[in-house]
């Protein structure tokens, strides 16, 4: 190819220029039509809680600053590189400039100042957001499993590291009966929980999220308050987990529902009489041979074999999952189900009567955790 | 070097192709390096296409199997961190470097063939997880217990996972190999003249990094290990089911991953610090102050690791915080020495400066949307959004790869002996930089509309739809601005203007020599008396 570049602009430049000029166009009409609403994609949503508001409050500093910052060095960097072109024909040398003092110290000095503001403020911010009342009016351990949230009302005396039995218990994340339920102009202390990999608590309209870490029993949980404003009861927020945890991520999704205090208080005294009202589980199937524990926890059960009568036997199975769902499956060997319990979901016991069963050896497991639950089982 | 004699005959038979697998050359290492990297680049832009064609509308559309999806996100990440960036500067380094401090070759020419050759090995060991049952899908960060096998079944049980281990494995001993064979390169094998404060800023750029990789790489490899046994041999390290800690991987991942992002752009800083005061014939504007801020950047780097961590709950914030924005600092030194570099100069604005000056304004916004992750609190609304994914582009893209452009165009001629066109550059650059702009910059109000990342789909309703488009079109935009680059390439191999020595008038010695430059590299050297040999070489020494 002999092109002298410069001289002769190819097609593709010509096409590429005019895309260019398209695109520019037609972005600066969808900005000019929609001005207010492209204003206001540079924010967060309007926070509605009292630390999302102090959040709000440093996002706005945060914010006017960069515009400045970037409008300055921005503009800088534009006007530099139209006003000192190279002229055709011009070969004489620039000034040698190998640097400048005073423009050095000055240009780390200054930053050096506005980075140091920006951390002052942000400290002073994240110790309003981060500060915890020593009476809550509620406290609420929220339970993210794969993949579900579920939400604990816990009693007062509740801490990060408990592991006493809620009030009541909240399985469904979304719609009018579920959810996270909190009351209006009161100040809600959570506790994050998890029973298998990470997750994050994640409200936009609280600008807020806080990673749901799984630990040892007896570390204790994240913990944080919610003050939510008085006025905005009747509200719903929608929350969704926020940390990669596996194939049903996008689906991690729960509300909240903002009560205000008298209808919360009735709400909570029915949850309380529901969640009392539900007879214990059922010693069924009592007569039909011994009874075998089996205890899940950490997705895992307490025994890799069991030994029990082909006459029939009871499973008293303990899942000590908090929010995750497990069941007990016996499978013959060619991998034929021979027997299949309803599922529980922790913290939870129940007995599953097993009918009798010809003598021989099964495998047994979890049909929601096959891969980690799982074990052999002699009937003798 | 080698003292073994080859008869006649055995050089005449060399293929060719036998001369590219065995060389020991590091100009051929090189280019190796940059044709790989590419090669990379060019797979994980294809798995990003795929991902933004998904998300260009709500619904499922082409991704129904959603553990597809997060394998692609996760194979994107990883090779265009691991097998392209990183590599792609180090094949920079690796043909440049020697060059300019007027070296025959890097210190250990057969480790640095040996680094070269583990990449391809670990690419091709990633991405076998696609005929095994499926790559690693726990994103390129493998946040354990995510990325333990023995969670559920669900995320991470088939050998997907083991060979995204085995993969960075070898890649970061290739690392480690490299940076070692650098520093030796560097301390060892300057010309005579060639004073520390005389070496070009790419070359500082590359020690700074390369002490970078040899600090932080071992503990990613611990990490990997420790993964892996985790995985494979009843470890306990990172599952609190067995009584490990999930948090210990982010800190000991960060570690390294936090000095990899300095890693993956100071180079790209060297490269454009050599690009700018050629194209306006002046020096670079505070060439001290230009090293102490890249040392700083080096030093800071280390302690600033957890700022990924914000929300974990396990990090002591204000010190990190402050960490985090005091790297600024140094950051903002470089923008202005490099704007002063243009100021009251002459600029040409050929092909490099113009990906050079995308650098300078691009990583500019990358660098100041870090400030509101720094504010912690504003991290606590942004982090884990397409916030986080604008950002880190910002950086990586908008920074790293403009550089690593503006460096091929500079360099193209010196490997080849042929100019690139000018008029099919400008088009790829102009194409790129709009595209990169609508793909990253909408991602910003996503995320503050809080879309978070990783997922194949959304509601319809979020108000997410336009700006997702939009990103999409983009991501196609600057897919198209590929065709003009590889066309550029062909035309120049096929027949290209020949360049000559030192088509740009340059400063630095790899100028001084032929192009492409004999295997020894140089029949005699200029005298060094400053950073600018050429120059003064040209013009007499001006003022120092």
């Amino acid at each position: 190819m002999s092109t002298t570049p410069r001289n002769r602009p190819s097609a593709y430049a010509i096409v590429g220029w005019l895309l260019a000029a398209a695109v520019l166009v037609g972005l600066a009409v969808l900005v000019a039509l929609n001005a207010s609403s492209v204003w206001n994609s540079f924010f967060p949503p309007e926070a509605k809680s009292v630390q999302g508001q102090a959040i709000r409050n440093l996002y706005d500093i945060v914010f006017a600053i960069a515009v400045v910052i970037f409008l300055i060095v921005e503009g800088l960097i534009v006007w530099t590189v139209i006003r000192y072109r190279r002229k055709p024909g011009d070969d004489e040398l620039p000034p040698q400039t190998h640097g400048n003092n005073l423009a050095e110290v000055t240009w780390t000095l200054i930053p050096t100042a506005i980075v140091i503001f920006m951390f002052v403020i942000s400290l002073q911010t994240l110790n309003s957001v981060d500060a915890t009342s020593a009476h809550p009016n509620l406290k609420v351990r929220a339970v993210a499993g794969q993949f579900q949230w579920s939400f604990d009302y816990l009693p007062e005396t509740a801490t990060a590291t408990d592991t006493t039995k809620p009030l009541f218990t909240v399985n469904v994340p979304v719609g009018p009966d579920g959810g996270l339920v909190l009351p209006a102009g009161q100040t809600t202390h959570l506790f994050l929980r998890s029973p298998d990999v990470i997750h994050a608590f994640y409200v936009p309209q609280f600008l807020f999220k806080r990673d749901v870490v799984p630990h040892l029993v007896g570390e204790a949980d994240n913990e944080f308050d919610l003050d939510i404003p008085a006025g905005d009861a009747g509200q719903t927020y929608r929350g969704q987990c926020a940390e990669l945890c596996g194939i049903g991520h996008r689906v991690m999704l729960f509300e909240v529902h903002i009560l205000a205090p008298a209808d919360f208080a009735a709400w909570q005294q029915k949850q309380i009489a529901a969640a009392n009202a539900t007879p214990p589980p059922a010693p069924s199937g009592a007569a039909a041979g011994p009874t075998i524990p089996l205890v899940a926890k950490n997705v895992k059960f307490d025994q890799a074999s069991l030994t029990a009568p082909a006459a029939g036997f009871t499973i008293h199975y303990d899942n000590q999952d908090v929010g995750t769902p497990h069941d007990f499956v016996i499978l013959d060997n060619t991998g034929a189900k021979v027997y299949g319990s309803p599922v529980v979901t922790g913290p939870k016991t129940a007995d599953f009567a097993v009918p009798a069963i010809p003598a021989g050896t099964y495998k047994f497991e979890c049909s929601i955790h096959p891969t980690s639950m799982f074990g052999t089982l002699t009937v003798q | 070097m080698a003292t073994t004699t080859l008869t006649p005959a055995a050089t005449a038979y060399r293929s060719g192709l036998y001369e590219w697998l065995t060389t020991t050359d590091h100009k051929k290492i090189g280019i190796l390096y940059l044709v790989n990297s590419f090669l990379f680049f060019f797979i994980g832009g294809i798995f990003a296409l795929l991902v933004r064609t998904e998300l260009a509308q709500p619904g499922l559309q082409i991704l129904h199997d959603e553990l597809l999806y997060n394998q692609l996100f996760t194979m994107h990440g990883t090779v265009m961190i691991f097998l392209f960036i990183i590599p792609v500067l180090v094949g920079f380094g690796n043909y440049v470097v020697p060059l300019q401090i007027g070296a025959p070759d890097m210190a250990f020419p057969r480790i640095n063939a040996l680094s070269f050759w583990m990449l391809p090995l670990g690419g091709i060991l990633l991405l076998l997880g696609f005929v095994t049952g499926g790559t690693a899908q726990a994103g390129w960060t493998s946040y354990a217990p995510l990325s333990e096998d023995r969670i559920n079944g669900l995320a991470s049980s088939g050998p997907g996972q083991d060979l995204w281990l085995m993969a960075l494995l070898l890649i970061g001993t290739s690392s480690i190999l490299g940076g070692i064979n650098f520093l030796v390169t560097i301390f060892k094998m300057r010309a005579p003249g060639m004073t520390m404060f005389r070496m070009p800023i790419l070359v500082w750029t590359v020690l700074v990094t390369s002490v970078l990789v040899v600090m932080a790489t071992p503990v990613l490899t611990s990490a990997l290990i420790m993964l892996f046994i985790d995985r494979n041999y009843g470890g306990h390290f990172f599952d609190p089911s067995t009584g490990g800690n999930a948090i210990l991987w982010q800190n000991v991942f960060w570690f390294y991953s936090h000095p990899a992002v300095y890693i993956m752009v100071l180079p790209a800083m060297g490269m454009i610090s050599e690009i700018l005061p050629v194209f306006s014939r002046k020096p670079l504007f505070g060439y001290k102050a230009f090293v102490f801020a890249t040392a700083g950047i080096g030093a800071l780097g280390f302690s600033v690791w957890a700022h990924h961590m914000f929300t974990t709950g396990h990090v002591f914030l204000p010190f990190f915080s402050l960490m985090t924005f005091l790297i600024a600092v140094p950051t903002g030194v470089k923008m202005f020495n490099w704007i002063f570099t243009l100021f009251r100069g002459k600029l040409t604005f050929s092909t490099p400066l113009l990906f050079a000056l995308g650098f300078l304004s691009m990583f500019l916004i990358g660098g100041i949307n870090g400030a509101f992750s720094a504010a912690v609190p504003v991290d606590f609304a942004l982090q884990d959004t397409y916030w986080v994914v604008a950002h880190l582009h910002y950086v990586l893209f908008g920074g790293s790869v403009f550089g690593v452009m503006a460096g091929l165009y500079y360099w193209f001629p010196k490997m080849t002996g042929r100019m690139l066109n000018e008029t099919l550059g400008k088009t790829q650059f102009v194409l790129m930089f709009v595209g990169f702009n609508m793909t990253f910059f909408p991602m910003h109000q996503l995320g503050l509309a809080g879309m978070p990342r990783r997922i194949a789909d959304y509601a319809s309703n979020m108000g997410w739809n336009d700006l997702n488009l939009l990103a999409t079109v983009g991501g196609f935009m600057i897919a198209s601005s590929m065709i003009p680059l590889l066309w550029n390439i062909f035309l120049s191999l096929r027949a290209g203007k020949p360049a000559g020595d030192d088509p740009w008038e340059a400063n630095t010695l790899e100028w001084a020599t032929t192009s492409p430059p004999p295997p020894y590299n140089f029949d005699r050297l200029p005298e060094i008396r400053s950073e600018r040999p050429l120059f003064d070489l040209r013009h007499g020494r001006t003022s120092h």
